[in-house]
Parts: C-alpha cells; sequence; structure tokens
C-alpha cells in the first residue's frame, strides 16, 4: 500500500511540475490510488500550486509526504504521457512495477534541443510583429532579438536569475536590440518590433493555468498562478519602459 | 491577403509556443488551426464592427472549444492546444502600449490601453471558464470515456 501512494506521488509530482492544472495533478493520484486498491477513505491528497500533500492508512501504519514543487518550464509532453499511462491503468495494462518503470522514464523524457527553441522564439517573435501589424523588416527585427533574447533566457535568465529580474533585463534586452537595428536602418515601427520581440516572454502557462484552477475552485493556486503572470506582465513592461526613459533623456528619444 | 497573412503569421506563432512549451510534436498541426482560427476570428470580428473586447471573448470561445473537441478526440489533455492556441488572443499589444505612454507622460492613453487590457484580460477569463463549465459527456457523443 505505502508503493501504491508513494507511486501516486511521484506521478502527481511529475505532472505538477510540468504545468499541469491542479485538478489533473489531484485526479490522477486518485486514479492511480483507486486502481491499485486503496480506497477513498484510506486517503487524502491535497495540491497547491507549488507543493503536494499526500497521506493515508496503509496495512504497515501511517504514510504521510509533502513534497515542494516550482514549475520552471512548461513540459506538456510530460502531462500527456502521464494522461497516457493513467488511462492505461484503468485498462489494467499495467502492473504497479511497471508503473514505476514507465514514470521513471517520463521524468527522462528530454526537453526539446536548445537551438530549436531559440529558432521557435525567434520565428514566434516574426510572426506576432507579423500578426500586429508589422511588416518584412519589423519582422526580420523582432525575429533578430527574439533569437538573442531566447539564448539570453535560456543560458543566463531561466538557471541564474528570478522571475522579476530575469523579465526585466529580458524587456530591457530586447528593446535596445530594437533600438540598435532600428539605429542602423532597419524596421520601421519600433512599437511592432518591440512587441514581436518580447512576446516569448509572455507568461502563457501561468495565466491559463491560472484561470482553469479558479474555474475548477482551486482558488489558492489560481491565485498563485495569476499573480505569477501579473508580475512577468509588469516586470517585461518595466523593462522596456526602464530602455525608454534612459534613452529619452540621452537622446531626447526623437526616435520613440 | 491581410487576413490570410494574419492567419498564417498566428498559426506560425502558435506552433512556436507549441515548441517552446514542450507539445509534442504530432499535435502542432491542431495547434495551428486552433491558434489560427481564433486569431483570424477576431480579426473578421473587428472588421464587422465587434469592439476588441466583444471579439475576444468570442474568439476564445472558439479556442476553448476547439481545443475541447480536440482534447477528445486525440484522447490528449486539453492543457495542449488552450496554452499554445490562446496565445495570439492575450493582449500583449496593449501591455506594451500602457508602459510606452506611461514613459512619454501621456496618463489618458495610457490609461486607455491599461484599462483595455484589463478588459481583454477578462474576456479571455470568462471565455475560457463558460467552455469549460460545458458538461464533459457533450463532448463524448461518440465515445463513453472519462473526464479528459
Amino acid at each position: 500500500m505505502d508503493e501504491v501512494l508513494e507511486t501516486a506521488v511521484d506521478a502527481g509530482h511529475i505532472l505538477l511540475e510540468s504545468g499541469a492544472e491542479i485538478f489533473r495533478v489531484e485526479e490522477t493520484m486518485k486514479r492511480i490510488s483507486r486502481y491499485f486498491g486503496v480506497d477513498e477513505e484510506h486517503k487524502e491528497f491535497f495540491v497547491l500550486a507549488n507543493g503536494l500533500f499526500a497521506s493515508g492508512k496503509t496495512e504497515k501504519g501511517r504514510y504521510a509526504k509533502v513534497l515542494q514543487s516550482r514549475v520552471t518550464s512548461a513540459r506538456l509532453s510530460k502531462v500527456v504521457a502521464i494522461n497516457q499511462l493513467s488511462r492505461q491503468i484503468e485498462q489494467g495494462k499495467y502492473t504497479l512495477p511497471e508503473v514505476r518503470q514507465e514514470l521513471e522514464r517520463i521524468k527522462n523524457i528530454p526537453e526539446p534541443p536548445k537551438m530549436l527553441q531559440i529558432l521557435a522564439s525567434a520565428f514566434g517573435s516574426a510572426a506576432f510583429s507579423v500578426m500586429f501589424g508589422g511588416d518584412f523588416q519589423d519582422a526580420l527585427v523582432s525575429f533578430i532579438a527574439g533569437f538573442f533574447l531566447y539564448i539570453f533566457v535560456l543560458n543566463v535568465a531561466a538557471p541564474h536569475m528570478s522571475k522579476i529580474s530575469g523579465n526585466l533585463i529580458g524587456g530591457m534586452f530586447v528593446t535596445v536590440i530594437c533600438l540598435v537595428c532600428q539605429w542602423l536602418g532597419l524596421g520601421h515601427s519600433l512599437s511592432l518590433m518591440i512587441i514581436g520581440g518580447i512576446i516569448s516572454l509572455v507568461p502563457g502557462l501561468s495565466f491559463t493555468n491560472g484561470i482553469r484552477d479558479i474555474a475548477d475552485g482551486d482558488y489558492i493556486s489560481g491565485a498563485v498562478r495569476l499573480l505569477d503572470a501579473i508580475i512577468v506582465f509588469v516586470s517585461i513592461a518595466v523593462g522596456v519602459g526602464i530602455v525608454f526613459t534612459v534613452y529619452r533623456h540621452i537622446w531626447g528619444g526623437a526616435a520613440l | 491577403m491581410t487576413l490570410l497573412v494574419h492567419f498564417i503569421a498566428a498559426a506560425v506563432g502558435t506552433v512556436a509556443f507549441a515548441l517552446i512549451f514542450d507539445v509534442p510534436p504530432k499535435y502542432y498541426a491542431l495547434c495551428a488551426v486552433i491558434g489560427g482560427g481564433g486569431f483570424l476570428l477576431i480579426d473578421v470580428l473587428m472588421g464587422l464592427g465587434l469592439s476588441q473586447t466583444e471579439a475576444t471573448f468570442i474568439g476564445t470561445m472558439f479556442v476553448a472549444l476547439a481545443s475541447r473537441v480536440s482534447a477528445v478526440w486525440r484522447k490528449c489533455p486539453v492543457t495542449v492546444f488552450l496554452i499554445a492556441g490562446i496565445i495570439p488572443l492575450v493582449p500583449g499589444g496593449r501591455v506594451y502600449w500602457t508602459a510606452y505612454y506611461l514613459v512619454m507622460r501621456d496618463m489618458s492613453q495610457a490609461f486607455e490601453n491599461g484599462f483595455l487590457a484589463i478588459r481583454v484580460a477578462i474576456a479571455i477569463v470568462l471565455g475560457i471558464v463558460l467552455v469549460l463549465e460545458i458538461p464533459n459527456r457533450l463532448f463524448h457523443w461518440k465515445t463513453t470515456g472519462k473526464r479528459n
């Protein structure tokens, strides 16, 4: 029984760290433990956006576990894999040791290669610049900004910086690149270049999951995630604003 | 022509985000259609005279609905489509203009853009919440399965 709860907690922890909604984390843990024979009154799970609590009564005594978690980056492929696993468990396709083995495999699913992520950010930036009305040159500058921004995000901001300073400096970084490009004569609308360039910083995961958690009645986690999204949004805007202000003071900001 | 360009750009943008969020590549095509379609719908509705808030509300409902149908069809979590598909609708541009006008000391423009950003965000919240409230069995008219 201990092992069943341990497995359920493991699955829940992976889900939580990969960016799943609270509802899904709880539901998956319940499903796994129910299928392997731990009935409702012998266990309790409590999941928050940044931690997970589990307790249960087993024949050996009591089981308890508290795990901290922090979403660093969205890993939806892991959410998909565990969702699949949990369906197949209910269809009776897995024994407990097999589930543990599969969880171990899912834990180690590699991230998309860094270069691919950087290119995605670059193409994404160019695309968003076009969506907001930018022309080819604006999109090209956004492409360059998005490219270098993500090199910075993957190598400096994500591993070494807090969310606030990472996004603030990210916003500054993009603005400086776009100003330099404009100074070199590339691009027409500075604003459209910047809007495209910063787009890969936009906190889509926390925003959408926060809404979903609140819709499910998980108010604490939903509020935490929405707050996270707001902080990131404000940090980016402040980063852009700082560069503009400095620029205005030094050069009078004619180009703005 | 502009509509087509916008649709393609939004589809490319959505797939770019799908990659950054580590969505499995087999779902990219659907993500592209959902994200591109949502943005296109907003474009068309605003062309017909709806405000950005109203158009975003309807666009969000489309994205959320399409995501749920796709999730049932492909038997995977709705998150896979919803998160990337919603990004083209997020009022990032308005947040930028708010910051821009704040720095330029043009308070009335800053307020206008800031409020619009908040209204659009609320429209997105409502759109998602309403569609997610639709009972699950309506999406399982073919299969009889568990909630996605």
